[in-house]
């Protein structure tokens, strides 16, 4: 009992923090209120370095649960970073003129604890062991984020996202639970490790399989894949432009995290698994997913090439990643101990993380302008033309721009293209052909959207009239700074996160995975990848 | 290990459709009775909205002080502490004293007490128990 604690210090610390803020954030000293941000991101820190050095989790993945901690909680340093000033910003003005603090019309301290709720949400989905946990992780991590969708700006079209975004939320989350319902009817457990060893041992029944198929569709939502992306353009435009950053990342990290561990319950169909254990991916639930990804991925891609609004534009490009990392989790683990880049599972992984730094820095450069509204007030910028000559006017927002959109557009040799890479290896070593194809005419499409970005950024004069202004928050643009120095050093230095993901992503724990594998060329080219330059791994194992 | 084949068989959930049948069959014969049997009047008093046996006074589309929903809220945190409290105060007794169980036991029920007091801290500096 008290191990399960143990694995939990982390989270108790985020939740600590939430009590802390949202007691701070109600001062009648403004000085004491703005410190919300800092006691969050130190919190938030502190768990990221106790996640690090914590213990492996008790699941069928051990080493997910420190490493998508560790990730949640750094990148949600930046994030508490990049949503300073969302709130508040009229009220704050209005006391520091000498008017009478209301605390009914501060929503600071709502606004970090929500923020920080939603972050120990998916930090939880990570130590999940259990169908009951899981469901409820995962809904810690959506419920805030409908709240902080409606109040992150004045304007009715928050609102508008916010009710659209609860309510297919709720739809969502009914499908899955529906399908965690059925996962239990037909196998009699909510615990993994026991619905593992049921599946193994007595192969997958018609129920379950249900579930299975239910528990999938419905998470999809959080992940913005295809049948349930609907929602992503209209909320992400409605959103302000740092709550979109972290819509863009933390649901979909839960998302992904519950889908690897559903599916560590059937396992995968290639590799040690199929032969050792007689463990496979249902046909049904790949071709479900083969299906989703690669809606997903193109519906994302060609949706995003015809938008006018920025904005719009990274959210279905949101929805393309999504598909891409899907890719990673039909190839699966690959063979017991097999190398990064035929671990479908530690691309997965190390995707995420990259996608959140890379994410972070575009949305900084959009959170980090804005415009004077007719009335005066600071709205946000929500169009092209205001990115024109930005390298030359804000040369720090603007190259964060440029890198940011290059690496997720996945040009070499920044990080995009070394966290594709392995999708794409994994994908040809589960025998995956088309899908890759797929994915790769879609890496194409994606560079009409990217490349604008870049080239509006860099390449063309600001237009006439009114420039837009730099927003009075320094914190916006040093988390894009962050962000920017992370995305160009891991481009480089990236070899103990790619390590970090590849322990991350072995599957054990139900006592029938313990067999080890036989020797295999995988194993070798991972004993090569540990001791090469970590630029040059990727690349040398396309030929290997 | 947990037995699944009660809940593969589709026979264990015959007693659940036979309710099913019934509830449907009572809600449709009483509906359908009244309709058949029951004498048909109309206007008069029968169109008054029901108040708990009162006359209503005024329309129903009047506007609350908005303070009544903080109350509300407020009262669903007790409500919610009481909830997790019994079941945990009826469990409680039968645990060993001597084994470490029963501290984690008693840790966590006072975490749980300490962030409903938090929901208070923060509903007091918000303002909710001020009326004036």
């Amino acid at each position: 009992m008290s191990e399960k604690l143990a694995l939990l210090v982390p989270e108790i610390i985020v939740f600590l923090t939430t009590c802390i803020v949202m007691v701070v954030g109600l001062s009648p000293n403004l000085a004491v209120r703005r410190s919300c941000g800092l006691l969050s991101a130190s919190g938030l820190f502190i768990a990221a370095i106790l996640a690090i050095n914590g213990p492996a989790g008790d699941g069928l993945l051990p080493g997910l649960t420190p490493y998508i901690k560790a990730v949640i909680a750094l990148i949600g340093v930046l994030l508490v970073m990049l949503v300073a000033g969302t709130v508040d910003r009229e009220e704050d003005a209005r006391v520091s003129r000498g008017g009478v603090f209301n605390a009914l019309r501060t929503n600071r301290a709502e606004f970090y604890s929500f923020i920080l709720f939603s972050l120990t949400g998916a930090m939880l989905c990570a130590s999940a062991s259990d169908l009951i946990w899981l469901f409820l992780a995962l809904e810690l991590t959506s419920l805030p984020t409908y709240v902080l969708v409606t109040m992150s700006t004045r304007g009715t079209r928050s609102q508008e996202a916010g009710v659209k975004y609860f309510f297919l939320g709720a739809l969502g989350a009914a499908v899955f639970l529906y399908g965690f319902a059925l996962i239990y009817g037909g196998t009699g457990s909510t615990k993994f490790v026991d619905i593992a060893s049921i599946i193994a041992q007595q192969g997958i029944n018609q129920i379950t399989l249900a579930g299975m198929i239910l528990a999938i569709i419905g998470v999809s939502f959080k992940i913005a894949a295809v049948p349930m992306h609907f929602y992503t353009a209209d909320v992400y435009q409605g959103a302000a432009s740092p709550v979109t950053a972290f819509l863009a990342f933390v649901p979909k990290t839960a998302g992904f995290v519950s889908l690897i561990l559903l599916l560590a319950l059937v396992g995968w169909d290639h590799g040690t698994d199929k032969v050792s254990v007689g463990h496979t991916l249902p046909s049904q639930l790949r071709l479900l997913l083969w299906v989703m990804a690669a809606l997903t991925m193109t519906i994302g891609n060609v949706l995003a090439v015809v938008q006018s609004s920025p904005k719009r534009v990274l959210a279905y490009s949101s929805i393309a990643h999504s598909g891409y990392m899907l890719v990673g989790l039909i190839a699966g683990p690959g063979d017991y101990g097999a190398g990064f880049a035929h671990n479908g599972i530690a691309a997965v992984l190390f995707y995420l993380a990259a996608y959140g730094l890379m994410n972070v820095g575009a949305f900084a450069a959009l959170a980090g302008l804005e415009r004077r509204g007719r009335d005066g007030r600071p709205v946000e910028i929500d169009s092209f033309d205001d990115l024109r000559g930005l390298c030359a006017g804000r040369p720090l927002l603007g190259w964060t721009l440029v890198v940011c959109s290059l690496s997720l557009l996945g040009l070499p040799p920044l990080l995009g293209f070394f966290s594709k890479l392995p999708l794409f290896t994994s994908g040809i070593a589960s025998g995956e052909i088309v899908l890759v194809i797929v994915m790769g005419i879609n890496s194409a499409i994606a560079a009409f959207y990217y490349l604008r970005f870049a080239a509006v950024a860099m390449l063309e004069d600001p237009s006439d009239g009114p420039k837009p202004l730099a927003a009075p928050f320094p914190a916006r643009a040093m988390s894009g700074l962050v962000a920017l120095v992370l995305v160009i050093s891991l481009s480089f230095f990236g070899d103990a996160l790619m390590k970090a993901s590849r322990n991350a992503a072995v599957v054990e724990g139900s006592g029938v995975r313990a067999v080890p594998a036989s020797p295999s060329p995988g194993h070798k080219a991972g004993d090569r990848h540990d001791a090469a330059s970590p630029a040059a791994a990727p690349a040398q194992r396309v030929g290997a | 290990m947990p037995s699944t084949l009660a809940a593969v068989e589709l026979n264990s959930y015959l007693p659940i459709f036979i309710i099913l049948l019934m509830a449907v069959t009572f809600a449709v014969a009483n509906v359908a009775g009244s309709l058949l049997i029951g004498p048909q009047r109309k206007g008069g008093n029968k169109g008054i909205a029901y108040e708990s046996g009162m006359n209503p006074v005024g329309t129903a589309r009047k506007r609350f002080n908005v303070r009544f929903y903080l109350i509300a809220m407020v009262f669903l945190v007790f409500d919610v502490e009481i909830i997790f409290l019994y079941p945990w105060a009826a469990t409680f007794p039968n645990i060993d004293p001597g084994s470490p169980d029963s501290l984690v036991w008693l840790g966590r029920i006072l975490f749980f007490l300490f962030t409903t007091v938090v929901a208070y801290v923060y509903g007091f500096r918000k303002g909710v128990f001020r009326f004036d």
